[in-house]
């Protein structure tokens, strides 16, 4: 029973991905790719934000961590990808643990600005210790993924890779989300005192869903140095840290198909708006703060909208703060 | 020494700047709650708002200045009707991205009407310096730390001396209360937004002689913008203007005795530090948002 919701998830993508392999031209996989990369990092963060309330601006940093580990394990110590990116993967939540367990007992917005801080920092470490990540130029020419000799490059077949992950990151995630730890950082969300008062022990919580969501980017970092092949410091800035973060509330927080949606969604819509020439990002903004305005709850609380068309929003209780 | 002397006034120069920025991020902040991250393209706006009036327009540089700052003003009321008030009941989080959101859309209209070259903005007293103990120190530096004194002690009247100040302190404590004591909170809401843009005008007039004017000068201002504030203390306006100094001035000093390189890992560093030892900053107000 408690299977069947992360099973039918992991089909979905598979199904659903596998059609539109089929369909799309060679451009549009590309950001099919990019977007399932993405989609993999917001599933992360639903851990970190949506379930467990901690604001995060670091994830980018995450996310490189993972593409630097594996660059740098697979160009300069030439270890085999199959190899490099589970070490990768491994040190980057090493490296989250260490790093929550003194930020994490920070809320709000300074958690939000003590990660940004984090991401600037990876930013700066990044681009100026050039003997280990070649600073600005970045790392090129990292080998490509291959299974015997099938190797996944192109579009077409790093599709079937990235699916395949997704899918199982997907699976894994709603697994969680319905077991006692999902429900245990969503207590740490709505109430910490309340959750430490029916012992939880919320550090642990929090420090587990942070390490999920540093493991997720983790593996979203690898799958980008093995598809694109090159990492630099600008892939990894603190704005992708808020892309993440919007993605997953235009997508709807706290839930899995949001993520992959707000993944999607945000980045198709750049590209739908090309027609729009130099100004397109201009109204990508307008965009997104028009979505976030009259979609509060993402596109996942349209859909719910959609099919229960009458119900309405309780009111605004009697003596609830506002504008506060 | 004379180089010391040098290196300090510049650095407080540019650290005015961002304790300018800094001090409009606060009183948005402890007024409305909003965390402004279009906090570093209001600067932007007030360096190109200078563009168009000194440059584009031509106009006599009392004017341009005024004009200037009439558009930031304008601006601000325009930002609290269009960004503020539709998103005022969303968590944190979506008023994060919302502003995120409308700073990419700042960032390029102002490519769209200016183009990606930089420009250079002049300053009223280009070109002149004055000599203290051999170092020779632009006039425009010392300026700027004058004018920024000027202003923080407006500030200071308006806040202490004059019934909109202590009105608009009263919002910022406490919004009910001052709803049920005939207030008008909006009026004083609209108020600290056009504030904080024109001071982030009166910054980005001052920074366009000492940077170029750059669209996307804009991030980096506020990246040091919310290091001063966690360092100087959220919500707190003298902590603004301590972070903003000291954020400066690690930069520029940090730049020529430590490390060119890293110069900017010294202010988040210590932004780090402040927010794991002493979260509350220097003048920090007291926090809950800390287990």
């Amino acid at each position: 029973m408690a299977i069947r919701f992360p099973l039918s998830i992991a089909a979905a993508i598979l199904v659903i991905g596998s059609l539109l392999a089929l369909v799309l031209p060679e451009y549009y996989l590309r950001l099919l790719n990019l977007s399932a990369i993405s989609a993999v990092a917001v599933i992360g963060l639903n851990f970190a934000f949506g379930y467990a309330g901690l604001i995060s601006l670091g994830h980018a940093a995450f996310v490189g961590m993972g593409a630097y580990g594996l660059a740098i394990l697979t160009t300069t110590c030439g270890w085999s990808p199959w190899l490099a990116a589970p070490a990768a993967i491994v040190a980057s939540a090493v490296l989250a643990a260490l790093i929550g367990f003194p930020l994490l007992r920070l809320r709000g917005h300074y958690l939000a600005l003590a990660t940004l801080g984090l991401n600037v920092s990876f930013y700066i470490v990044t681009s100026n210790w050039i003997s280990l990540t070649g600073g600005t130029n970045g790392i090129a020419r990292i080998p490509e993924l291959a299974l015997g000799s099938f190797a996944f490059s192109g579009e077409h077949r790093f599709l079937w890779l990235v699916l395949v992950v997704l899918a199982t990151v997907a699976a894994v995630a709603a697994i969680l989300h319905a077991s006692r730890h999902g429900r245990e950082m969503m207590a740490v969300r709505d109430d910490e005192i309340a959750s430490e008062m029916i012992g939880i022990d919320t550090t642990r919580v929090k420090i587990t869903a942070f390490v999920l969501s540093a493991i997720c980017a983790a593996i979203a970092g690898c799958l980008f140095a093995l598809h694109v092949r090159f990492v630099a410091p600008e892939d990894f800035t603190y704005a992708h840290s808020i892309t993440y973060l919007a993605m997953l509330i235009v997508g709807g927080e706290g839930t899995i198909i949001g993520a992959i949606l707000g993944a999607i969604l945000l980045t198709f819509l750049p590209e739908w708006l090309r027609f729009l020439g130099t100004a397109y990002l201009f109204f990508f903004g307008l965009l997104m703060l028009c979505i976030l305005v009259f979609l509060p709850t993402g596109l996942v609380g349209l859909g719910e909208r959609l099919r229960r068309p009458r119900k309405r929003v309780s009111p605004v209780p009697v003596g609830a703060p506002e504008a506060t | 020494m004379a180089d010391f002397v040098q290196l300090l006034v510049n650095g407080l120069a540019i650290g005015s700047v961002y304790a300018l920025a800094a001090i409009g991020f606060v009183i948005v902040y402890s007024a409305t709650g909003v965390v402004n991250f279009a906090a570093g393209q209001f600067v932007m706006f007030g360096t190109f708002a200078g563009v168009a009036t000194l440059i584009n327009a031509q106009l006599a540089w009392p004017f341009a200045y005024s004009a200037a700052l009439l558009i930031m003003a304008l601006f601000g009321l325009l930002f609290f009707i269009a960004v503020y008030l539709p998103l005022r009941r969303g968590s944190i989080v979506t008023i994060i991205i919302g502003t995120v959101a409308v700073s990419i859309t700042m960032q390029n209209a102002a490519l769209l009407s200016f183009g990606s070259w930089p420009f250079r903005l002049p300053s009223p007293v280009e070109g002149s310096a004055v000599t203290i103990g051999g170092a020779i120190i632009s006039t425009h530096a010392l300026g700027v730390v004058g004018v920024t004194a000027l202003m923080v002690t407006c500030l200071w009247l308006l806040f202490n001396r004059t019934s909109v100040g202590i009105g608009m302190r009263a919002v910022a404590q406490d919004l009910q209360a001052a709803k049920l004591m005939g207030l008008k909170v909006n009026r004083l809401l609209a108020l600290s937004w056009v504030l904080a843009a024109v001071l982030a005008g009166v910054a980005g007039l001052m920074l366009g002689p000492m940077w170029f004017a750059d669209v996307n000068m804009g991030d980096p201002i506020a990246l040091k913008a919310f290091a001063a504030t966690i360092i100087g203390g959220f919500g707190s306006l003298p902590g603004a203007i301590v972070g903003g100094l000291f954020v400066g001035l690690s930069e520029v000093l940090g730049a020529s005795y430590v490390s060119s390189a890293y110069k900017d890992l010294i202010s988040f560093g210590i932004m780090i530090i402040f927010l794991l030892v002493r979260p509350q900053g220097v003048f920090g107000e007291k926090i809950q948002d800390r287990g």
